[in-house]
C-alpha cells in the first residue's frame, strides 16, 4: 500500500536524514518507526505527505508516485492520510468540534454528513463534552485526542503518527496509543513513530527501526533495541 | 464564506489594526482624489478668468471689428470672441452703477457715450494669450484700435501680461506637482496596507500550512481570507466617509475665503456617492488584493 523505495533525504552533505531506505507498508498493519531524535522518523512522515520531496528515490501511495502529483491534486492525496504530530497542530482560532469539521468542510464534504460523523468521532476519543472548547482551553491529552478525531473524521486510509505521545504525560500516552490500536482494529493501516521504548515493546506490532538515516533492522512483533 | 466572518470577529484585534489602517489609506486616496480635483475645478475657474480685451476707437466701423471677430475666431488657440458694442457697454455701466447717483449724473453732463467697443478674447490654454496679442499688434489693424494716452494700443494683455504669464505658469505646475504628489501619496497608502495585511495573514502561517496537511485546497484556504478583505475593505470606506465628512467641512470653512466661491465641502457633498464608491472599490481591492497576494507566499507546503 505503501513503498518506500531507496530513500534519500540530504539537507546538506553534513546533514542527512534518509539515506536508502526502502521498505513496503501493507494495508491494515499497524507499523512503529523506531529510531532517536535526529534518525529520520519525522522526514519519513513528511515526505509521505508530501510537505517535503526526497533528494532521491520514490514515494508510492498505492501505485501512485507521491512526488510526481500535480500540486492541486496534493489535497486529494492528504485527505486519505490522516496525520498526528507531536504539537497536535491544531487551528488555534476553532474549537474541537470546528478543527474535526475542518477536515470534512475541506474535502467538500455536506453539513449535514459533517453533522453527524463529528459527534461519532468526538464519541470515540471521549470528548463528546468538550466539543466547543478552544485548544488553549484543553490538555494536552486532549488535544492529541481532537488532533487523532480529526485525522480519522475522513475516514482515511492511513493514519501516520508523529510522536504523538512525545509531550504527553504516562496515562493520557496509553489512551492515545489505545486509541491508534482501535483505529487500527476499525481497518485503518497506522505508521507511529516514535521513541518510547514502552510503547513499542507492549505493543508487540511491527518495527522498522531507523539509524542516522538508515533501516538497520525490520521485524514483526518487534522489540525497541538500540 | 461563512468562516470569514467568524475568523474576522474571533481575530478581534488584529481585525481593528486593518480596517485602521486601511482606512487610513483610503482616506489619503479620498483627500487626494477630492482636493486634487477640486483644485483642479478651481484652477480651470481661473484660467475661465483670465481673457485679453482690445478696445477699438470710437470711430472704428462696426463692419471692421466684426471682420477682425470673424479673423480671430479662425485662430486656433482661441475658443471664443465677444463683442460688445460702446452701446451694450454704456448698458452694462448704467446697470452696473444704478446705485451710484453721482456716476448716473456724470453721464447724463457727458450726453455722449463715453465708453468703446470692445472684443472679448478667451483662449483655450492662458499660454497662447501671447500669440493672439501679437495677432492684434501686427499692425493690420491698427486703424480700428484705440490707443491710450502714452500711445500704447488698447490691448488688455499687455498691460496685465505679467500676471497672466505668471498665473498660467503656477496653474500648469500647480497641476504638475498635485498630480505627482497624489501618486505618491496613493503609492504609499497601497504599501502600508498591504505590508498590515501581510502581517496579518503572517499570524496565520502556521494556521495555513495545517489546513494544507489536512488536506484543503488553495482556493478553500483562501476563501475564507479574501471575505476577511472585503469586510475589511467595506467597514473602512464607511470608516473613512464619516471622517471625511467633517475633515471636509472643517477645511471648507477655514478656506473659504481664500477659494472664494468655490468651496471643498460643498464639492465632496456634491460628489459624495461618486467618491463614496470610488472608496469602496480602493478599499475592497485593497483588502483583498493584499489577502490575496499575501496568502500566495504561505499556500507553499
Amino acid at each position: 500500500m505503501i513503498y518506500f523505495d531507496k530513500v534519500s533525504k540530504i539537507y546538506s552533505p553534513t546533514s542527512i536524514a534518509l539515506e536508502d531506505v526502502s521498505f513496503n507498508i501493507a494495508p491494515n498493519e499497524f507499523v512503529s518507526i523506531v529510531g532517536q531524535s535526529g534518525a529520520g522518523k519525522s522526514t519519513l512522515l513528511k515526505l509521505l505527505l508530501a510537505e517535503d520531496r526526497p533528494t532521491s528515490g520514490k514515494v508510492f501511495f498505492e501505485s501512485n508516485d507521491v512526488h510526481a502529483i500535480p500540486k492541486h491534486e496534493l489535497p486529494a492525496l492528504r485527505r486519505r492520510i490522516g496525520a498526528v504530530f507531536q504539537d497536535y497542530r491544531l487551528l488555534p482560532h476553532k474549537t474541537a468540534y470546528e478543527n474535526i469539521a475542518f477536515a470534512l468542510e475541506a474535502a467538500g464534504k455536506e453539513e449535514e454528513d459533517i453533522k453527524s460523523d463529528v459527534p461519532q468521532v468526538l464519541e470515540l476519543v471521549g470528548l463528546v463534552d468538550k466539543a466547543w472548547h478552544f485548544p488553549h482551553e484543553l490538555s494536552g491529552g486532549e488535544k492529541q485526542r481532537v488532533a487523532i478525531a480529526r485525522a480519522i473524521v475522513s475516514r482515511p486510509d492511513v493514519v501516520i503518527a508523529d510522536e504523538p505521545t512525545g509531550n504527553l504525560d504516562p496515562l493520557n500516552t496509553w489512551d492515545i496509543i489505545h486509541l491508534l490500536e482501535k483505529i487500527n482494529d476499525l481497518g485503518t493501516t497506522v505508521m507511529l513513530a516514535t521513541h518510547d521504548k514502552e510503547i513499542i515493546n507492549s505493543l508487540k506490532r511491527r518495527v522498522v527501526t531507523l539509524e542516522k538515516g538508515r533501516v538497520v533492522r525490520d521485524e514483526q512483533r518487534g522489540r525497541y533495541v538500540l | 464564506m461563512k468562516w470569514g466572518f467568524i475568523n474576522f470577529f474571533r481575530n478581534g484585534v488584529v481585525s481593528v489594526a486593518t480596517v485602521l489602517v486601511i482606512s487610513l489609506s483610503i482616506f489619503m486616496i479620498g483627500g487626494v482624489i477630492v482636493g486634487s480635483s477640486f483644485v483642479s475645478a478651481v484652477i480651470s475657474s481661473l484660467e475661465e478668468k483670465i481673457d485679453i480685451s482690445a478696445v477699438f476707437q470710437d470711430t472704428a466701423d462696426e463692419q471692421a471689428i466684426l471682420f477682425l471677430k470673424a479673423e480671430l475666431e479662425k485662430l486656433p488657440e482661441v475658443s471664443s470672441v465677444k463683442y460688445t458694442s460702446a452701446e451694450e457697454a454704456l448698458a452694462i455701466f448704467r446697470e452696473r452703477h444704478k446705485d451710484d447717483p453721482v456716476v448716473l449724473e456724470s453721464l447724463k453732463i457727458l450726453e455722449e457715450n463715453p465708453l468703446f467697443s470692445s472684443l472679448e478674447i478667451k483662449a483655450k490654454n492662458p499660454s497662447q494669450y501671447e500669440s493672439i496679442s501679437k495677432f492684434l499688434e501686427s499692425g493690420r489693424y491698427d486703424n480700428i484700435l484705440g490707443v491710450d494716452a502714452n500711445g500704447q494700443k488698447k490691448i488688455t494683455y499687455r498691460q496685465n501680461q505679467f500676471i497672466i504669464d505668471k498665473l498660467s505658469f503656477i496653474l500648469s505646475t500647480s497641476r504638475k506637482i498635485g498630480f505627482s504628489v497624489s501618486l505618491i501619496l496613493a503609492l504609499i497608502a497601497l504599501m502600508v496596507a498591504y505590508s498590515t495585511v501581510r502581517l496579518a495573514i503572517y499570524n496565520s502561517k502556521d494556521e495555513i500550512s495545517v489546513m494544507q496537511l489536512v488536506g484543503a485546497s488553495r482556493a478553500f484556504i483562501r476563501g475564507p481570507f479574501l471575505v476577511e478583505g472585503v469586510m475589511h475593505g467595506v467597514i473602512a470606506t464607511v470608516f473613512t466617509s464619516a471622517a471625511l465628512y467633517p475633515a471636509f467641512w472643517l477645511i471648507g470653512r477655514k478656506t473659504s475665503a481664500l477659494f472664494g466661491e468655490f468651496n471643498i465641502f460643498e464639492y465632496f457633498i456634491s460628489n459624495i456617492f461618486q467618491i463614496f464608491f470610488i472608496l469602496l472599490f480602493s478599499g475592497v481591492l485593497l483588502g483583498t488584493l493584499s489577502a490575496y497576494i499575501a496568502i500566495k507566499r504561505y499556500l507553499k507546503v
